[in-house]
């Protein structure tokens, strides 16, 4: 019952809702919820892939390096996010239409 | 046995909390949401025998950006779903309305439609092999990431001291000049 179908399902699943969550959202930081489910869609398959194809380990080490990533860009895109709160008052994209302050 | 149990409980963990996710209409609701599809996730590297990728997935992931994110929804105001602005301009509800979603079943849906063709034909080709038994993978993974990938990996570190510093600048408070 366990195949790689099911595990490339369940990341399909992950893609289409991360998909539908940034464009349905108008607020910046419900957006990078769904960046975050992209990321990790793409993560699961390299390691469904390394486990049911490859036999090694090489996808484990591709699934660290973008949870890594996937870390960072959180941790400087709410920095961002919450420099823009302060010179805006406001998280909507709507309002992010500026490079100037 | 305890395989399909496990396998089935994270895969309906994570779809059940994506969807959350997608339709919650409270901000701080769907970063909790969030929080149980990213748990799920864990729970489906377990069954890949990808244990150190679990462990992994647990304390970046659910100890860190989720908290992180939490953080910064608290720092910015919270869950306000106001569709006016601050000068009482008419503008899009910041959690969507029913014009957005439609877009975004739209999208989703071509885009789901052009993957189901790309993973129709992979089905196909994957050939049927006996698996390799579950054991663990820190050791090797500690191998090949000082070995085979020790240039991504010390990329990796320069990133994230990158990634801290620029937060760290980006995120100061703002001098008052005037």
């Amino acid at each position: 019952m366990i195949t790689l179908s099911s595990y490339l399902a369940i990341s399909f699943a992950l893609f289409v809702c991360g998909i539908a969550v940034m464009i349905a959202r108008k607020n910046i930081i419900a957006i990078l919820l769904g960046i975050e489910l992209i990321l990790n869609s793409a993560a699961l398959n390299f390691a469904a892939y390394t486990r049911f194809v490859n036999h090694n380990l090489d996808g484990h080490i591709m699934s660290l390096f973008i949870i890594v990533i996937a870390a960072a860009e959180a941790a400087v895109g709410l920095a961002i996010v919450i420099r823009f709160f302060q010179i805006r008052e406001s998280i909507h994209i709507d309002d992010a239409t500026q490079l100037l302050q | 046995m305890f395989d399909n149990f496990l396998f089935l409980s994270s895969a309906a963990l994570t779809v059940c909390g994506a969807l959350a996710v997608v339709l919650a209409p409270n901000l701080m609701h769907a970063c909790t949401y969030l929080l149980t599809t990213l748990i799920g996730v864990s729970g489906l590297y377990v069954t890949l025998s990808a244990d150190f990728l679990a462990a992994t997935q647990l304390v970046v992931y659910v100890g860190g950006v989720v908290i992180l994110m939490l953080f910064a929804i608290m720092l910015t105001g919270g869950n306000d779903n106001k569709s006016v602005n601050k000068f009482g301009i008419e503008k899009v509800a910041p959690m969507g309305n029913a014009k957005t979603f439609t877009l975004a079943g739209f999208s989703a849906l071509i885009m789901a439609l052009v993957i189901l063709k790309i993973i129709a034909n992979v089905n196909k080709a994957t050939p049927k092999t006996e698996l390799p038994p579950y054991e663990t993978t820190v050791e090797k993974i500690g191998e090949l990431l000082i070995t085979d990938h020790v240039l991504a990996f010390e990329i990796s570190s320069v990133l994230l001291l990158g990634a801290l510093i620029g937060a760290a600048l980006i995120a100061r408070p703002r001098r008052r000049e005037e």
